[in-house]
């Protein structure tokens, strides 16, 4: 019964705060909501058992892709209350985009089966299960994304580096 | 460009986009004018710096001054000499004796007072004593600047020895009116010498202790070398003196190339900046000061270290002054009513900070027509402009605090 | 009145129509909880047929707030020989309260072990009072000690209560390694810190001061944005409080055993990273935005070799569950995971540095930096709110400490190897207390960590401060490839040196020798500190020179 409310208080957090983050004015406060949808997604991590893959979301999306956003907002907008002002046409489509793809991925769910008997992973060591698969099964995604992460370092090490006088 | 369009309240952030830059990939950010003060932890004094950054680099500084005028000058063509000595306290309020001193020779020389032997001689022992005081501040908070908390207190802890010594003569501890026109306003007390003797005993291991603690610190270096270097030719051009100057390595020294008062009977050495793994000189029984790795002439270290020597220089020149103390009168018989003669003068002397100089125009009554105060801070101040460009934000505290200046001076 | 200071004229005394008001009210709330309890009491025998959760509400709580506001009334009453009194004692009083609140805990956990004994000798179902009633040793059986224990058995309420522990512990921790730092400055100032607030020391300082902090004006920046400017304290704050829910401070003294402990920590150690840079940010002042920045540079790219440095110990166990590293720990000094290698003790050399840089500690403290910034991104933030961003700041420094502590320096067992001690393990009450303190508890794990934390201090007013290019060339070009270089290091140690071989036995004494040497060197200072003060000119108070 825990585990019920635990779950609606958590899935009303990120709905909430994804609602609060597209219909935010202002940057620094819609990057704010962020954080609360990314903890949100975090917190239903751990209620489904999967303490690592929570504790990384909130590693790697909270506390870095986060940071990186709101430094980001920081620095190139001037104004706290940066505003961006959609017009009447851009929220016509975007509404009916968004309403499009809420048809099909409502469809999709209510149609699958989701087997009521699925288990958490219980017993044995699964950090450990998840660390053998990205070494054995895994390891060509796990080489490319560290490929790319370099890439994306010497991009960023290049665009930031100083200029020669 | 989309963005244009959406971001119409803020038009004013693409302002700075320049399409070629953008073309070329060069990322451009914001220039920022960040206000330093006049109310500042770090700014000694009421100085207020307008920085223009660009991120962490500073690119231009402008001090703006002018926050602690009293209008000392205008004072100096209402009052007569005599009455004229406490203004010259608050000055530059850390090295009050030296002030007086040079006041107080500006208007014998002007009068052609001849002052007893005894009351120069105690006059030196003053003013070399407050020369140490006011470094101490200056080291002290300087490593306050620098975020070392600790060697603060203890350079205060030995300044309050000092200021012991001068309340036993003159009752005050920091403006002391203690040195006027014809020598000093009382006689030493009788432990004075002794007291002072233990004094020097006490502090000659101390510089030693900053040394270790500050000086030669890798973080405190780090953050000092190289930073503020000044050539020589830009120190003059700019008229810096004292310190500042002599770390830049020009060997000048008032007390010893111009030898006021009775500063050529003593025997001591002009320490001025050396490149790194060059010795200071310390007089005889101290320990030396070896210039470490990283350090050039002319920059924030040396200036920082070359006030630890003349401590050591002071000291020295006191324990002399102690040892050959005249007996005698302690002033010269002068007129209550002293007219200065129609005539003009301008002296300097050599002030812990820089050259302190009285530009005094007398006319034949006892108030002068005209009192032009030459201070030191405000010539050395006006390099910051010229030597905080293109520099970091943390190098400011450092180079100002290194170059030393206390407000009262430099305002007036 | 002959004996009082002229400096007592000053003190301010209280408006004495609202001292006789507050008197009055406590006396009628006091009767009112005393005559609700009975009430209660009744109430609950006749209506609900004595079970205990009614009793409880209806008359065991009444009767506890009749008691606390007792002793407000006798504490308002009779302030004037309270205050005497501690004055004279306030030595005694402090350290009393020191015992006695670790003697609380230790009562809170007993019973809490007791109730959870009987539980399990039940067949199932609830425990009833009675069952509990029964299995009290005869020195306590009261019935209203039952009653209390009831609530014992049901996991919520021992969570609650655990909650309530640890955020107790990091409130008074914060508060009083508020008053320890200051204490420590003086005396590495040559001075004596606070001395006044409660006669002892200021021992009371910490209090007196949060009391102010509370009554400041709520000031908000004209141009801030509100709502992030109040959010930002409690960012910064609650991830911190979170991490002490992995934390373990003994064995069984965890408040969830998590198989991943050490990466959550991490990970909410990490978010505070967000409190700071968004209070800067809200503050609408150049120079927090600058602080928020720099702070945020600073943290982020540390987290680096702190992440690396912690592989080690991972490593050298195989599992990121902070309660199995603590135990793999258990042999004694030179089982400690520092001394098992050289890697392993440069590994914690490592990460203690970046755990300065994480809590923005000096010397990394530019995001701080008075002289700079007047207080970076803490310069808009008065009051309240800057005490909660103090208390993050000092409840990350327990963290870290504790990580540290835990995974390289022996968690919560004692440089004696836990062997040694079973035959008090399984002992009574007394034996079990004797080897609480001797051998493995929460006391030693929350002594290491203060330990830890002293170095901080000591760092912190002796270091001046560090430029951020330089921080960020500190982490990057020598912090970082020196950690790499410790994990690689790890790796070959592991995979060619076989335990118990002769290269590892050399290599854990030594390690354990040097670790020895440092420790017995630092006890060595600190004595010749304690018994040379005097000599020592001016190192505790201004001696006069001769003839003075």
């Amino acid at each position: 019964m825990l585990e019920a409310v635990l779950f609606y208080l958590f899935a009303g957090v990120v709905a909430v705060s994804g609602l609060a983050i597209v219909l935010s004015r202002n940057i620094v406060r819609a990057a704010a909501w962020l954080l609360g949808a990314l903890g949100g997604v975090g917190a239903l991590y751990f209620l489904m058992a999967a303490n690592f893959l929570g504790a990384i979301q909130l590693i790697v999306y909270a506390g870095g892709t986060l940071v990186l956003i709101v430094f980001g907002v920081m620095l190139t907008s001037r104004h706290a209350a940066a505003q961006a002002r959609p017009r009447r046409w851009e929220i016509i489509a975007g509404t009916a985009v968004c309403a499009l793809l809420f048809a099909a991925m409502s469809a999709a769910l209510l149609r699958t089966e989701w087997s009521s008997d699925a288990n958490p992973a219980t017993g044995g060591y699964p950090i450990a299960e998840i660390g053998n698969e990205l070494l054995t099964t895994y390891l060509v995604p796990f080489e490319v994304t560290s490929v790319l992460l370099l890439v994306v370092m010497i991009g960023a090490a290049y665009l930031a580096r100083p200029e020669r006088k | 460009m989309s963005t244009r369009r959406t971001l119409q309240s803020a038009p004013d952030l693409l302002a700075d986009l320049d399409a070629e830059a953008m073309d070329q990939g060069k990322l451009q950010t914001e220039e920022m004018l960040i206000n330093m003060g006049p109310q500042h932890p770090s700014t000694h004094g009421v100085l207020r710096l307008v920085l223009r950054t660009d991120g962490e680099m500073v690119l231009e500084t402008t001090p703006h001054i002018g926050y602690l005028h009293r209008c000392a000058e205008k004072i100096g063509e209402s009052v007569a000499p005599y009455q004229y000595v406490p203004y010259t306290d608050r000055l530059d309020y850390l090295s009050a004796m030296n002030n007086n001193h040079a006041w107080s020779l500006t208007i014998e020389k002007l009068c052609g007072i001849q002052v007893p032997e005894r009351a120069s001689t105690i006059r030196i022992i003053m003013a070399e004593l407050n020369r140490i005081a006011s470094h101490l501040v200056s080291l002290g908070t300087y490593g306050l600047d620098m975020g070392a908390f600790t060697p603060f207190l203890y350079t205060f802890r030995e300044r309050e020895y000092i200021l012991d010594l001068f309340e036993a003569v003159c009752g005050a501890r920091l403006t002391y009116s203690y040195i006027t026109p014809g020598g000093v306003t009382d006689d030493l007390t009788e432990d004075f010498v002794d007291r002072c003797r233990a004094f020097l005993d006490y502090f000659v291991p101390k510089p030693a202790e900053y040394n270790q603690l500050l000086s030669y610190n890798h973080i405190f270096i780090e953050r000092t070398a190289g930073v503020g270097v000044i050539s020589p030719r830009d120190a003059i051009a700019w008229g810096l003196t004292g310190t500042c100057l002599r770390a830049t390595g020009v060997k000048w020294d008032l007390r010893k190339c111009l030898a006021y008062d009775i500063y050529d009977r003593f025997e001591f050495e002009v320490p001025v900046g050396l490149p790194e793994g060059g010795v200071m000189p310390v007089p005889p029984g101290m320990p030396p000061v070896v210039v470490p790795a990283g350090v050039v002439v002319g920059d924030s270290w040396t200036r920082y270290a070359l006030r630890i020597v003349e401590m050591y220089w002071s000291a020295h020149i006191v324990r002399q002054a102690l040892d050959r103390l005249p007996a005698g009168e302690y002033r010269a018989k002068v007129p209550r009513t002293l007219k200065l003669p129609e005539a003009e003068i301008y002296f300097e002397a050599e002030n812990p900070r820089g050259q302190l100089g009285f530009y005094v125009v007398g006319n034949g009554t006892s108030i002068p027509s005209r009192v032009k105060v030459r201070g030191p801070c405000f010539n050395n101040l006006s390099i910051v402009s010229h030597v905080c460009r293109d520099c970091l934000l943390a190098d400011i505290p450092a180079i100002v605090g290194s170059i030393d200046i206390v407000l009262g001076e430099v305002d007036r | 009145m002959m004996n009082r200071a002229p400096v007592d004229i000053l003190r301010p005394r209280w408006n004495p129509a609202y001292f006789r008001r507050a008197q009055r009210g406590l006396a009628l709330v006091t009767l009112a909880l005393v005559a609700g309890a009975v009430v209660g009491r009744l109430i609950a025998g006749a209506l609900f047929g004595g079970h205990p959760p009614a009793l409880i509400l209806l008359s065991v709580l009444p009767a506890l707030g009749a008691m606390i506001t007792l002793a407000g009334l006798a504490a308002l009453t009779f302030w004037r020989p309270i205050a005497r009194f501690l004055r004279r004692f306030a030595v005694v009083v402090f350290y009393a309260a020191v015992v006695g609140l670790v003697a609380l805990v230790w009562v809170v956990a007993l019973a809490i072990d007791r109730v959870d004994g009987l539980a399990r000798a039940m067949p199932g179902g609830e425990l009833t009072t009675d069952a509990i009633y029964h299995g009290l040793p005869a020195a306590i059986r009261f019935r209203v000690v039952s009653w209390l224990l009831w609530p014992l058995q049901f996991p919520i309420v021992r969570d609650l209560i655990a909650l309530v522990g640890i955020v107790g512990f990091i409130n008074l921790f914060a508060a009083y390694a508020i008053w320890w730092e200051r204490k420590v400055a003086g005396r590495i100032q040559s001075r004596l810190g606070p001395m006044r607030v409660g006669g002892w020391h200021g021992w009371a300082q910490s209090p007196a001061d949060g009391i102010k902090l509370l009554g400041k004006e709520d000031l908000i920046p004209a141009g801030a944005d509100r709502v992030l400017f109040r959010l930002a304290p409690y960012l910064a704050f609650v991830p911190a409080v979170c991490g002490f829910v992995a934390l373990p401070f003994g064995s069984g003294w965890v408040f969830r055993d998590l198989d991943v402990a050490l990466v959550f920590v991490l990970a909410l150690v990490d978010i505070e990273v967000l409190g700071v840079i968004l209070g800067g940010w809200s503050s609408d002042n150049k120079w927090s935005l600058l602080g928020a920045m720099r702070e945020a540079c600073q943290l982020v790219a540390y987290e680096i070799p702190m992440g690396m440095a912690l592989l080690v110990p991972v490593m050298m166990i195989g599992t990121l569950s902070l309660t199995r590293i603590g135990d793999a720990q258990q042999y004694g000094w030179h089982s400690w995971l520092a001394f098992q290698n050289p890697f392993a003790f440069v590994a914690m050399v490592a990460y203690f540095i970046a755990s300065l840089a994480s809590c923005k500690r000096a010397p990394f403290d530019l995001p701080e930096a008075e002289s700079e910034l007047v207080a970076g991104f803490m310069t808009e933030y008065s009051g309240f709110r800057w005490c909660v961003f103090f208390f993050a700041e000092y409840a990350a420094m327990f963290i870290v400490s504790a990580l540290c502590v835990t995974l390289f320096l022996g968690a919560w067992y004692s440089p004696l190897p836990a062997s040694w001690g079973t035959g008090l393990a399984n002992g009574g009450l007394a034996a079990r207390a004797i080897h609480g303190v001797l051998f493995s508890g929460p006391l030693w794990f929350v002594a290491k960590s203060l330990f830890l934390i002293f170095m901080q201090m000591w760092l912190r007013w002796t270091l001046p401060r560090i430029r951020i290019d330089q921080v960020l060339y500190a982490c990057v070009q020598v912090l970082l490839p020196l950690t790499m270089l410790v994990v690689l290091g790890q790796t070959l140690w592991q995979l060619l040196v076989t335990p118990g071989s002769a290269v590892a036995v050399i290599a854990n004494v030594l390690c354990s020798l040097a670790g020895a040497v440092l420790l017995g060197g630092f006890y060595v200072l600190m004595a010749h500190g304690l018994l040379h003060r005097r000599r020592l000119v001016g190192a505790l108070a201004v001696d006069h020179l001769p003839g003075a």
